[in-house]
Order: C-alpha cells, then structure tokens, then sequence
C-alpha cells in the first residue's frame, strides 16, 4: 500500500552544496511486509543482497526473498523474543541473539536448519555480529558481558566482563582486529578482539545510555547513537566526535541505525516518532523523512548494492517497510 | 589502521606462552602469507591447518598411503596451495580450499626441507633439500627433477653439469646443503658444506656468484627475511650471520648478469667471488659466546627487525631474540622439552615453537591493562609532572561557565568508504590471496543438546559467569564443579547429613531436561523443611560427606 507524505516536501537540498554534489533523490515507499506476530528487533540485508532477514519478539526469524520480498522460510525453535541477528560474510549462515539467552546459527540455504546452539550468556543475549572472515562470533547480552565464539565449533573463546550495565550493541570492524561495543552504562568501549583487552573508552558518562554503535566500512570511524536522540560520528583514533546528527526522536528503544554508500553517503536511523530519518553525512542535514509506519522504527538496514532501505517497528505496527529510490 | 591507539612503548617480541595448540604430534609448522592460517605436519603423515584466529583445526589434509612423518610444510605466496614433504621420501603437493592432492613425487631421499617457490601464484616447482645430496628443483608439471651446483670447480669456465632426467642420479656424495629461494623465485641460493654461499639460476643451472663465509664451517640453513632484503645462514661453528642483499628486487637476473659482464680480467672463481662481493655483504654475526650452543630453525621477524633462533640443545626450549643492530634482547624459556622448529607470524609479535613432545606452543605479548584505555580524556605520562593549577580552579562559583571550544572542523569532509593499502599486499595483486578458509558450523546432534543444557543450568544457579570456558589447552572441566557447590549451598544451609536429599537432586536432575536450577533448588528447600520439622536429631553433622 503506498503510504501518502513520504515526505518529498522536506527533502530539501542543503544550501551549501556545490554545484557538482547531486541533488537527493528521495526514497519512496515500494512495500509492506507482513508476517510477525509482534514487534520486529531487527531486519537485516544479507551481504550479497538476495536475502532479508528479520527478527522477532515473537519468537521467530523469517527469511524474505530480496528480489521479490516473498517469505522464503520462518525459522523456530528459540523459547523467547529474539533481539537481534547477524549475516556471515558469505550470506550462508544467519545468527540470532534472543532472550532465552542463547545463539542460535541457522543455515540460509535449504533445508534452513538450526545448526547451532550456542550456551554461555547467564541473561538475554541482545546484540551479535560475526567477524569479517565469518570464523567468530560476537554477542552482547544482559549479563554484562562480551562473548566471542568460534563458528565451527560453537565454543565460547572468550569472555569480557565489558560493562557494569547491559550491552546494546557489539561491532567487529573492517579486519576482525577490533570490537566496539554500547552499553546502558553510558560507555562505548573499542576491545582488542585477539586478547580481549580494552583499548579505549569513546564517552564515559553516566548518561545517556549508548543505544547502539557500529564501524564506518572501512573501519576508521565509528556511529554512536545514545539515548538523548543524538546520532554521533567520532574519529576512534583521536577520540573526537567530528559529526553530530539530531532531529529524530531516540530516548527509550536501541534503534539502528546504518552507513548508506550506495547513492551519495547518508546516514540512516529509526526513530520513535515512528519515522525513517536520513541525513546527508557530511552535512548533517536531514535530506528525508520517511512517513509510513505507525509505531516506533526499530531497525534499518540499507541494501549493499541497490538504494533500498528495508526498515521495521514496534509493536503497533509489526511490519517491515521496503523503501526505493529512483536512480 | 590500530597503530594510533595500540602502545608503541612496549618491544615488539613475545614475552610468554599464550597457550599450545595440539593435534597428534606435530613435527613442522609454517604459516601462511598473513597468518591468518598455520600448517602443521605431523608424524602420523597427516597435515593440519590450525585458524589462527579462532585457534582452532581449519582443515585437515590426508593421504590414506602416507603413513610416514612430515619432514616440512611451505605454501605457495598466496595460500592457495601447500608443500608436504614427508619421510617416506615423497613430495605432495596439496590445494588447500578444496583439500585435494594436486601432485606427487618420490624422490630418491628423504627430503629434509621443501619451498615452494614464491615467486608464482600457482607454483608447480619446488626446491628440495634431501638429506645427502644436492638440493634439487622440482617440477611437478614436467615431472622431472634437477640437481643444482653445490660448488664450483677451481677449474676456470666450466660450467657445473647440466643433468636433466626423470629421475635424478645421486651425485657424487656432498654432505648435506641448505638452500632457498629469493623473493622473486627467480634464483636460488645454496648454502654448502664449505662454507660458501652460491648464487645459481636454475633455470640455467649455472651458478652466477659465490660469497664465502667467514669461518669456512657448513652452512645448516640459509633462509631471507620477508622483504628479501635480508639474508640468514645458520652455521655449523654455532653462529649466526646475517647479509644484507645487494641485490635490486625485481630482474635480478639481468642485473647479475651486468655484474657478471663489468667484472673483466677474472674468471672462474675469482670472478664468482667478485660478482658475490657485489650481491651480499655480512652485516651481524650472533653468537651465544657463553654456551656456545648449535642454533636451530633460526628465522626473522615479519619485519625483518629480529631476528629468532631456538637452541638445539635436548632438553631445553630455548629462544633468543635479537634485533637487528646485534643486542640480544629476549631469552624465551618454555617447558624441558627440545624444540624442533619455529617460526614467526608474518604480521603480529607472536612466535610458535614445536617441541619434540608434538605440541605447538603459542608465544605472544604479556598484555597488561591500559588504565589510560578506561576514560576518554586520560592519558598516560612517561615521568610525573608538575601540575599548575589556574586562579579560579577551587573557587566554590566558577568565574566563567567552562565552554569547551571544540577544537574540531565540524565542517570537514570524512570519508567512511576508502581503505588504505595493506602493507603486506604487493603491487601484482591479481590472484585473490586465500586468507581464511571457511567456518562451517559443525551441526549439532541431539545428545550434544542435553548434555550442554544441563551444564549450563547448573553453571547458571551455582556461579557466575566464569573466565576463559573451554579454551583450547586448558583444562575446562565443569562437569563436576556445578554440582558440587550446589551441594556446598544447601550444606551450609540446612547443616543436615545431606545425602538423602543429594540423592533427591540428582535424580530431579536426571529426569528434567528443560527444569532450571532454580526450580530444583526450590523443590529440595521444600523438601528441606519438611523434613526439619519432622526430624527428631537436631544435631548438626558437620561432616562433609564425599557423596561422589
């Protein structure tokens, strides 16, 4: 159903723009995806782009065609809502972190069987990402700690006693060697992901809690979101924020947000006024805002090669949105 | 990328065993161009490829009629294939992604050490060094093999003799020499029981330079360092020397060849020698003065900034580091067993040592907490130094607000896409390197399943999260534990002879897969009470009954 208002009207070039930067060609809503029974944690594109996934409260994952958005495969088995999921390098393998406190990897090719379980988080695992090799992975949980496992085998490599609050979001960057993490405690930590070692700390207030952070693609910047609806770029190795993005509301839910490459650089986010916003990465002006969903966007995730953006909300809503933009 | 925030205070060598990894008994190991990947030989005929990263088996390669033990292991430059010579005197050349032989050959001895040569992306030539006789070239495309020169006769102008067949004649007897490739692959350079160092195009089979030296003593292992700029033999009077090469990185044939063309009046060995004065000069020579002990598997650093030799005494697993200028700077001492083959992780400071007992030992930097990585704005200082405080530092109402003036260009460009060059990637990058061999996750069965949920329950009411589950070589024995201080818990609480109710724990445990920790305990502190009521002797049993 196209939704009407997707906001052209506030896609407002900046002004400061020279004459060779494009102007913004805004997103429009192409369609709606129905098929969980609660609120949606995560939607996540697979790297080469043929696969979607999406994570539920509602127990399940399902697996979505990305060339025609139809519903390859719902996975089950995990006791509780999952809260987020990760693709491994070579879209064969999906992970999910869920609140009955384990890992499960599945397969993203038929038979689409749970391959592995993986025990170890003592609370709600929350957040997992696999490393760039696809041969670790890492998760974030309400236990306060950081667990890096082995693929393979399903052993837990080791443990981090990260945080002294829950953790939102764990990251590998670009060559495995680094993992930034988020936690409720107002901390974002950079870890040496070989000796588990913390080589930096980006904020350490008590307040606002961090709600999610992430690598830039080639590793060198890193996204913070905290929960005073603030959106910041920092340059980890100076340790300065050099890019500040607002205008959206984020005080309650960690929502993601992510790097848009594929059609000038953007930064994309959810945002609890049930909008999808983007903002020019250099600018740090909101170029759009999508209009669409009728409760709090959680997720967005942004196709690797096509100017697709797939975005999820809350419970009121229960949808995965796809979003196009016309070259 | 990391420089920035990692120390650069601290030396860049290992200090301490990070762990072992083991597999049978293990004889050689080499890493691959990244050390992303470690191949080990072991002596059951069968190689093994180690994930560097998750230190865990990637991959194992065997052949079901070789049964005798790796003498060595070599990857061709970008890791899509691997070299195994073994003991029954065979040459196996493996393609790793796939874990297919590609080749074999037998030879008429047992080859001591194999490289392939790391000038070719797909090599199909290789360098062997038998036990007794002169290392040979090869070829697994043209099946045939070739004698190089070991020296070169007092006569002048005559060639070394060219002997091409299917199979090689032994020679006349020479003792052992060593022998290695250059960067490119295009040259070869011997090491001989005279003490020479010779230069030999291969292809020609001539050889282009000699260079003696010092000593005169046999020569055990010439290897280069990584960017070829550095040359190391390893000698039979226990030193160690190193030669820095003269020659240019690329077309160092024709350049010998000029060399070879300018130097006029000489001939014969005169003008080998000149030509060799011009290709390498000795730069260090390292030598353990007090012990006076034989080195073995000596080798650089990835970097070439040191250099590493295990000692060949049995019995000790000894490891001296030296840097480059000659300072010895680390002795590295493992457990009492002799060591028989090292090497070096081309891009961290991290070193692996076999010892005789099979296992692989993990060297690596003792990491110590960075206190300056806990907050953002500390730093850490070399010396204390004096702090000045400003006039109004104490005042209870600051003068004026403190406005941070952000130092920052807010304005500036930032570039989120591009990736510097890699060090270690050359300008021919057309061949995909093979870096890391894929993670299948092994699936789960179902016994698996039950038996790991009932660890974990049992870990989850009994303790907290606990460091370093299961790593590979240490001992992670849980089983036990978790029961056992659930047990402790209810002891101090009840302080009853608790076997009855040990009994009734266990059982509740047995039947329920799914029940949590929590609710077991419950049920038994029910039952618990129950019986304290209705029990007759209060008298406390302190007594820890072993009930295991």
């Amino acid at each position: 159903m196209p939704s009407g208002g997707n906001g052209v009207g506030n896609g407002a070039v900046n002004a400061g723009t020279s004459g060779n930067t494009p102007t913004f060609k805004p997103y429009r809503h192409l369609k709606t995806l129905e098929g969980h029974a609660a609120a949606i944690s995560c939607v996540k594109f697979s790297n080469d782009g043929n696969l979607l996934a999406s994570a539920s409260l509602d127990k399940t994952m399902i697996l979505w065609s990305a060339t025609n958005y139809s519903l390859i495969h719902r996975y089950e088995g995990h006791a509780s809502g999952v809260s987020d999921l990760a693709w491994s390098s070579d879209s064969h393998y999906t992970c999910s972190a869920s609140d009955d406190c384990t890992l499960r990897i599945w397969d993203a090719r038929s038979p689409y069987e749970c391959l592995k379980v993986l025990r170890g988080h003592t609370n709600f695992v929350f957040c997992v990402n696999f490393n760039p090799p696809s041969n670790l992975i890492v998760s974030g949980s309400f236990d306060e700690t950081i667990r890096i496992w082995e693929v393979k085998t399903g052993r837990c490599v080791r443990v981090i006693k990260a945080h002294s609050m829950p953790l939102t979001s764990v990251h590998f960057n670009r060559d495995g060697s680094l993992i930034v993490s988020g936690s409720h405690d107002g901390s974002c930590k950079i870890w040496d992901a070989k000796e588990g070692t913390c080589l930096k700390t980006l904020i350490d207030d008590k307040s606002p809690a961090v709600s999610f952070a992430k690598f830039s693609p080639n590793g060198k910047f890193i996204l913070v979101a905290t929960l005073d609806s603030t959106l910041k770029l920092s340059n980890y190795a100076t340790g300065k924020f050099i890019k500040v993005y607002t205008g959206h509301t984020n005080k309650v839910f960690c929502i993601t947000s992510a790097f848009s490459v594929t059609n000038g650089k953007y930064i994309v986010s959810g945002s609890e006024d049930n909008c999808v916003y983007l903002w020019d990465l250099q600018h740090k002006t909101i170029l759009q805002r999508l209009q669409g969903h009728t409760d709090a966007v959680i997720s967005v995730s942004c196709h690797p090669v096509q100017n697709q953006i797939a975005s999820s909300a809350n419970h009121l809503d229960k949808t995965i949105r796809i979003w196009t933009q016309d070259a | 990328m990391n420089a920035p925030i990692i120390d650069p205070l601290q030396g860049d060598f290992p200090e301490v065993i990070e762990e072992y990894l083991e597999h049978g008994v293990i004889k050689c190991v080499a890493f691959n161009h990244r050390g992303s990947l470690l191949a080990a030989g072991c002596a059951d005929g069968g190689c093994v490829i180690f994930d560097f990263e998750t230190r865990g088996i990637a991959k194992e390669l065997r052949e079901n009629d070789c049964a005798a033990a790796i003498t060595s292991v070599s990857w061709s430059k970008y890791g899509h294939r691997l070299l195994v010579s073994a003991a029954d005197k065979s040459l196996t050349l493996w393609d790793v992604s796939t874990g297919e032989k590609i080749a074999r050959t037998t030879l008429q001895q047992t080859p001591l050490h194999a490289r392939l040569n790391p000038g070719l992306s797909s090599p199909s030539l290789c360098l062997a060094c038998p036990l007794s006789s002169a290392p040979m070239i090869v070829d697994f495309e043209i099946g045939c093999t070739t004698l190089l020169p070991v020296s070169v006769p007092e006569m002048p102008d005559v060639l070394a003799p060219q002997q091409r067949s299917k199979c090689a004649e032994s020679g006349p007897p020479f003792s052992p020499a060593a022998a290695c490739f250059n960067k490119c692959g295009d040259l070869v350079y011997v090491g001989n029981a005279k003490g020479e160092i010779l230069i030999v195009d291969y292809k020609s089979v001539r050889v282009l330079a000699l260079v003696p030296v010092t000593g005169g003593s046999a020569v055990k292992n010439i290897v280069f360092s990584r960017n070829g700029q550095y040359l190391l033999t390893n000698s039979h009077d226990r030193t160690i020397r190193i030669y820095e090469n003269l020659l240019p990185g690329k077309n160092v044939l024709s350049s010998l060849e000029e060399l070879g063309k300018n130097v006029d009046g000489l001939d014969g060995v005169e003008k080998m020698k000149t030509v060799g004065s011009k290709c390498l000069t000795l730069f260090r020579e390292f030598q353990d003065l007090v012990t006076k002990m034989h080195w073995k598997a000596p080798c650089f650093s990835g970097d070439g900034e040191w250099v590493v030799g295990g000692s060949a005494c049995k019995g000790e697993h000894k490891i001296y580091i030296w840097d480059r200028a000659g300072h010895l700077v680390k002795i590295l001492e493992g457990p009492k067993e002799a060591l028989i083959d090292l090497a070096w992780h081309p891009v961290h400071p991290v070193i692996v040592s076999v010892s005789l007992t099979g296992l692989v030992y993990i060297w690596a930097k003792d990491y110590t907490e960075n206190w300056s990585a806990f907050a953002p704005d500390f730093k850490e200082l070399e010396e204390n130094e004096e702090y000045v405080e400003r006039e109004d530092e104490f005042d209870l109402i600051p003068e004026t607000g403190k406005v941070k003036v952000s130092s920052v260009n807010e304005d500036e460009e930032v570039d989120i896409e591009t990736v510097e060059k890699d060090a270690f990637s050359d300008s021919d990058m057309s061949v995909e390197e093979l870096r890391y061999l894929p993670a299948e996750p092994i699936p789960d069965t179902n016994e698996e399943e039950q038996d790991e949920l009932k660890l974990i329950e049992a870990r989850i009411s009994a303790s907290p999260a606990s460091e370093e589950a299961g790593q590979n070589g240490h001992v992670a024995d849980h089983t036990s534990s978790p029961l056992g201080e659930e047990m402790g818990e209810t002891r101090g609480k009840r302080k009853r002879k608790p076997s009855e109710k040990a009994m009734e724990l266990q059982a509740e445990k047995a039947k329920s897969s799914k029940a949590s920790g929590r609710t077991v305990r419950e049920k038994s502190r029910a039952s618990g009470d129950q019986e304290i009521d209705g029990s007759v002797n209060g008298v406390d049993d302190d007594d820890d009954d072993a009930y295991f």
